[in-house]
């Protein structure tokens, strides 16, 4: 049997037992200890979980817990209703502002916390009830705090592209530079969307008219949130100063989390504490199993010759590289409807990296693009994490409203990843400016 | 079996709690390296330290991830199912589950044993045992699978409870 005919078996039998409902993690290491005892026998088995154990003693790693520490403890409290709140106030004039002020909300808040359906959740709780009340439709307001949310993987520090760092070998901090233009450019083309939507409302125009906000009063929740603001300038200066490597940041962003949600939100109690290191225990172990998971699978599809075959067959396809990108896109989306991001950057990277840089495509570039991508699949059924998140914040609202309101924001990221395409400096600029030109 | 049941629950509860003091931990040392590295000390135990913290966090939190279904699992042939056969396809992959954690535990102890037996220590100048850390690996496994058994929903039974969250 050729590697190739391996590898879509491993393909076929990963999708079923992934279907069958058995958790990611422990998936992958059934499908590897079955197919390293059928074609490599039963004496690698014993090295499973070394491989495990090897992958997960890293540094780097660290930073994953530590930054979902620093978004649990954010998301737990107020914050998110506080920043949705004050930048409503400031935007209340603006046609279309309660939506624009909710996606400045999702994307700033995305910056704390590094997750999406922390961001959907937190800014989605206080954003939509208000939007909805104002009489914004359900669809524009729940799509624009689901697509909102989705920033949180695109906009350092991101989860994603830690894993895709490490996954690849690059940077963390050129990789979190490089989503940061195209973040602010999708909360732009989101706004944009939010304004043209809201410009025929004849109702939402009334209300306009009758709201007055006092400086005191558009403060008020601003002066809440800034110690949070001063952690994501902290992030910044520490990170891209160099003075310390991004685990170590993450360390003090959520030790400062920490003291600011105790210190504001009065969130020193037992009952608080738990909630926040529960949420982070239970959430950075699925991740990081599955990081572990991972490891055990390229490690048996490296054995098995599959991911040399894999990455040398798509070379020798010698397709345009632009229609080889396209493929690529279209195979991530597929799989970013029905699996985390975390799964598909640690099984697909080992095989598309070498194709990446035999077409020439820049691989802090390519992180831009597959982050949008898996940013779509978060929005899109039938496994779109922010979809559920959203209809569990807001009950009231049917799925089918949420999942239509999310369809043309959708679009604008397509759209946005055509932009990344033409223009690669949308990503590569701000990178390239504060640390050099790329290896 | 109910009483088996909230045992393991606890259990799982306990050892998330300690899961979180071990992160609080990995954070507090690092804050504790960086201030001693910029009054200009060098620093050679906490790195390391951290990242056993998280190793062990990881495996201690894994029974409480569990019991709470904090696993992300794609169930999508489960709602193509009649709920006759999607019980027993949920049953199927509980026990699938079940297998796969306690080969997984019996690896780690292989291991621990090994490290133990040849006192394997880090290459770092700290140079602690390794063991300990292994150790972490059975021991929470050998729980989250001692979770599965409470979870497991037996196709032919009447009993569909929420898992205690």
């Amino acid at each position: 049997m050729s590697e190739l005919q391996i590898g879509l078996l491993i393909l076929i039998a990963t999708i079923a037992v992934l279907f069958s409902g058995l958790p990611i993690a422990w998936g992958l290491t059934l499908v590897s200890v079955v197919f390293l005892v059928i074609f490599e026998g039963p004496s690698f088995l014993n090295n499973i979980a070394v491989v495990m154990l090897d992958e997960l003693a890293s540094f780097a790693l660290l930073t994953i817990p530590l930054f979902i520490l620093l978004g649990a403890a954010v998301g737990g409290t107020n914050a998110g209703r506080d920043l949705y709140e004050s930048l409503h106030r400031w935007l209340v004039r603006v046609p279309g502002g309660l939506v624009i002020a909710n996606i400045l909300a999702c994307g700033i808040f995305s910056a704390i916390s590094g997750s999406s359906p922390a961001t959907a959740a937190a800014v989605g709780k206080a954003g939509v009830p208000e939007m909805l009340r104002r009489n914004i439709s359900a669809r524009l307001a729940t799509g624009s705090v689901c697509a909102g949310g989705t920033l949180g993987i695109l906009i350092p520090p991101s989860i994603t592209m830690i894993l895709y760092g490490i996954a690849t070998e690059t940077s963390i901090g050129r990789l979190f530079l490089a989503g940061v233009v195209p973040g602010i450019l999708l909360v732009i083309l989101f706004a944009v969307y939010a304004w043209l939507s809201s410009l025929r409302s004849e109702k939402l125009n009334a209300y306009i008219e009758q709201q007055r906000f006092t400086w005191a009063e558009k403060m008020q929740g601003l002066a809440r949130v800034s110690p949070f603001l001063a952690i994501i300038l902290f992030i910044a200066y520490a990170m891209y100063g160099g003075i310390a490597t991004p685990s170590e940041v993450a360390a003090i962003s959520a030790a400062l989390a920490l003291v600011f949600v105790v210190l504001i939100y009065k969130a020193g109690n037992r009952e608080s504490q738990w909630k926040i290191f529960r949420e982070t225990v239970r959430e950075s172990t699925m991740i990081l199993m599955i990081i572990a998971a991972a490891a055990v699978f390229s490690y048996m599809m490296s054995l098995l010759y599959v991911t040399q075959t894999a990455a040398q067959w798509l070379v020798d396809l010698e397709l345009n590289r632009w229609v080889l990108m396209l493929v690529i896109n279209l195979f991530l989306l597929l799989a970013g409807m029905f699996l985390p991001p975390v799964a598909i950057i640690l099984m697909v990277m080992p095989i598309l990296t070498p194709v990446l840089e035999a077409n020439n495509f820049d691989l802090i570039w390519f992180a831009v693009i597959l982050t949008i991508n898996m940013e779509i699949g978060l929005i899109t059924p039938p496994v779109g994490l922010n979809l559920y998140v959203l209809k569990g914040v807001v009950p009231d609202v049917s799925l089918k409203d949420v999942l239509l309101g999310s369809m043309p924001f959708v679009f604008i990221m397509m759209g946005s990843m055509v932009l990344l395409s033409v223009f690669p400096d949308i990503a590569l600029w701000l990178p390239n400016q504060m640390m050099g030109a790329s290896q | 079996m109910k009483a088996f049941r909230e045992f393991v629950a606890r259990l799982s509860d306990a050892c998330a709690v300690i899961a979180g003091v071990l992160l609080a931990l990995a954070i507090a040392v690092i804050v504790y390296m960086i201030v001693r590295r910029f009054i200009g000390f060098s620093t050679d135990w906490e790195l390391e330290f951290a990242v056993f913290m998280m190793v062990s966090s990881l495996f201690l939190g894994s029974p409480y991830c569990l019991k709470t279904e904090g696993h992300v699992a794609v169930g999508l042939l489960e709602t193509a199912l009649s709920p006759h056969n999607a019980a027993w396809l949920r049953f199927a992959s509980q026990v699938l589950g079940l297998a796969v954690v306690l080969f997984l535990a019996y690896l780690g102890y292989e291991k621990t044993l090994e490290s133990f037996l040849q006192g394997e220590v880090t290459e770092s100048s700290w140079a602690p045992p390794k063991w300990p850390l292994f150790a972490t690996m059975p021991i929470g496994l050998g729980l989250t699978a001692l979770q599965y058994i409470a979870l497991i929903e037996l196709p032919f039974s009447s009993r569909r409870e929420q898992p205690n969250v």
